[in-house]
């Protein structure tokens, strides 16, 4: 089986995204850097949330992993931060991104050392911080999210995504398995097809509307013009107006929504969908503006709204662990099992768990066919 | 002559420097008795008080007892680093922000403030807020220069995030309990990637407020700043002027709140 790293290389830059806290997110971070370490690539390293620092924020009992970078390696972190690590750099430039810890600061390694990495916050900010370090040399960017923030994992920022989950999301295995299954399926939505005249229209509208974002109800015909919806009603309509904008279009079959789509709203229209017996897709940016916390895209297709995107995210592998700190745990090569089964086709890891370790010290040629 | 205080070295004070005399209260689940009272001295060594000292002991219901202590810290603290690494802002009273708004922003500033989710508690967000403030000082309802919408409690995110759009806000104000299950944080989180969904995040300030709310949570959470107890309307329209100013001269500004 290929290592983390292995799975990641073609992306240059790679979203580290947890379900929630302690689901094992910064010690894959970890397991990838020494792999990369180890390989010899330059890496760069940013957090949109703060990594490697020594306790949990919320729950100070629980220890958190070190993050530690050899020399040669860039970082977008903190001036205090980086003064604090006590490592040797070279300071390479000033983001101006202000974070509530500070401002960042990009700068490169002379001396392998522990850091904590808190770099810029916002997607905008976090994908300048990967350009800048690629420009310095960086071969690969890795981007760390934090608690279960995903925005770093939208195509604009990232080129692909290892997802992390864990017991702590459930007291049962049963549980843990099925939201990670909603998870996956948030991030693997369909993809509006651009080979078809229909998936090349809502591209092509899309792109017209990208200066001024207003949500579109587009009709089965081709020809006719799409309605605009008013500002902010997929935000904030009430389930009345959802219902009537649906009977008042009985053409329309297509949703092309400009910015977030909220539980509430697919909550609301499938109610209308399946009122008037339609069949309603809606269509998202990428799949990190897509909010359901509650149930999955299949609960809402089965309803009669099927969620769709226009631009995918690159799901490579997903990492469990198998422990829920201060609380319970699970069997790791269950659980990695169950998982497995319930989501085709996606490697899953433990990388603390000792058959990953053996798995990746195999002598030379089984690395070599790996790669290939 | 009061002995000068080394700041690379401070301990807790009591009757003299240096002293680290710590006052400290706590119950624990046993029955009120000689041996409780030794189970208290040995549990305070434990955390490594010396000379530990029980000065009050009582029964607080059957099977607990509650103790007040003393005991002698030895650890110290590095205070004079700490003061380098600038967590501390001047903030300005009402008066100064008032003018710093009329003469650098020149404009009123849009603050719409909520406890969001299923949090019931409007406590915080209405003393930041509301006229009546708190202890004394104005919410920020009474600032003339500033022009806000209180939402109130259990709001959903995406009705807060659409009121702000709405109203062109410049900064989004939310209060939360978080506590230490996590309860709140995803609640937390989803209104940062809401915004960035939106396309909205360069353009509004995020800060978030609550009793366990640090500068370091707000960072992982995604918030331009996070205000805990102890922060007063002044406290965090200081912190929203600011870095209004710096985002419009495209300064470099610490935002430290």
């Amino acid at each position: 089986m290929a290592s983390l790293s292995q799975l990641t290389a073609s992306a240059r830059r790679l979203a580290l995204v947890g379900l929630a806290k302690n689901t094992g997110k910064t010690v894959a971070l970890a397991t990838l850097l020494e792999e990369l370490g180890a390989a010899g690539r330059r890496v760069g390293v940013t957090s949109v949330g703060r990594d490697g620092e020594q306790h949990d924020v919320i729950d100070a009992r629980i220890d958190k992993p070190l993050v530690k970078l050899g020399a040669g390696a860039i970082v977008a972190t903190t001036d205090g931060l980086l003064r604090a690590s006590g490592i040797p750099h070279e300071l390479l430039a000033r983001t101006g991104a202000r974070t509530p810890l500070g401002e960042v600061l990009i700068a490169r390694m002379k001396g392998p050392g522990a850091i904590e990495v808190a770099g810029p916050s916002t997607a905008s900010e976090v994908a300048q911080a990967a350009e800048a370090m690629l420009s310095f040399g960086a071969e690969q960017v890795l981007i760390d999210g934090a608690i279960d923030r995903r925005a770093a994992s939208s195509p604009d920022v990232s080129d692909a995504l290892l997802m992390s989950t864990g017991a702590v999301l459930g007291d049962e295995l049963g549980e843990v398995v099925a939201r990670t299954v909603d998870a996956v399926a948030l991030v693997r939505l369909p993809t509006v097809p651009s080979d078809t005249a229909a998936g090349r229209r809502l591209h092509e509208l899309a792109a017209a509307h990208r200066l001024e974002p207003r949500s579109l109800l587009v009709g089965a015909g081709v020809e006719r013009d799409p309605s605009v919806l008013p500002p902010r009603f997929v935000l904030s309509a009430q389930a009345t107006e959802i219902g009537s904008l649906v009977s008042q279009h009985p053409d329309a079959d297509t949703l092309l929504v400009a910015g977030a789509l909220p539980e509430a709203f697919v909550r609301d229209l499938a109610l209308a969908a399946r009122r008037g017996q339609r069949e309603l897709t809606v269509v998202v940016a990428d799949p990190t503006r897509a909010f359901l916390s509650e149930r999955g895209p299949e609960h809402y297709r089965r309803q009669g709204v099927a969620i769709e995107t226009l631009r995918p995210v690159d799901l490579r592998a997903l990492t469990v662990n198998p422990l829920a700190p201060r609380s319970h745990s699970f069997d790791s090569v269950e659980m990695r099992a169950l998982l497995g089964q319930a989501i085709p086709g996606l490697p899953v890891f433990d990388v603390l768990h000792p058959d990953y370790g053996a798995a990746q010290q195999r002598p030379g040629p089984d690395r070599a066919a790996a790669d290939s | 002559m009061p002995r000068e205080v080394d700041l690379s070295s401070v301990q807790p004070y009591a009757d003299h420097l240096g002293d680290g005399l710590v006052q400290m209260s706590f119950t624990l689940p046993v029955p009120y008795s000689l041996a409780a009272r030794k189970a208290a001295l040995e549990l305070a060594t434990a955390m490594g008080f010396e000379q530990p000292e029980v000065v009050h002991y009582e029964s607080l219901t059957d099977g607990y007892t509650y103790f007040v202590m003393y005991g002698r810290c030895v650890a110290s603290v590095d205070f004079a680093s700490l003061q380098d690494e600038g967590f501390d802002i001047e903030y300005m009273s009402e008066d100064e922000i008032e003018r710093f708004v009329e003469h650098q922003l020149g404009r009123r500033i849009v603050v719409v403030g909520a406890s969001t989710g299923s949090d019931t508690h409007s406590v915080g967000i209405d003393a930041m807020l509301n006229l009546k403030g708190y202890h004394g000082h104005h919410g920020l309802e009474g600032y003339h220069s500033f022009e806000t919408y209180n939402l109130g409690s259990q709001v959903p995110n995406s009705v807060l995030l659409s009121k702000a759009i709405e109203v062109g806000a410049d900064a989004i104000l939310v209060s939360q309990t978080v506590t230490q299950q996590n309860l709140h944080v995803q609640n937390l989180t989803e209104l940062v990637e809401m915004v960035e969904a939106e396309g909205r995040r360069g353009q509004m300030i995020l800060a978030c407020g609550g009793p366990r709310v640090s500068n370091e949570l707000a960072k992982e959470l995604g918030y331009d700043a996070g205000f805990s107890k102890g922060t007063y309307p002044h406290h965090l329209a200081t912190f929203i002027v600011r870095e209004l100013a710096a985002r419009m001269s495209g300064d470099r500004v610490s935002a430290a709140g």
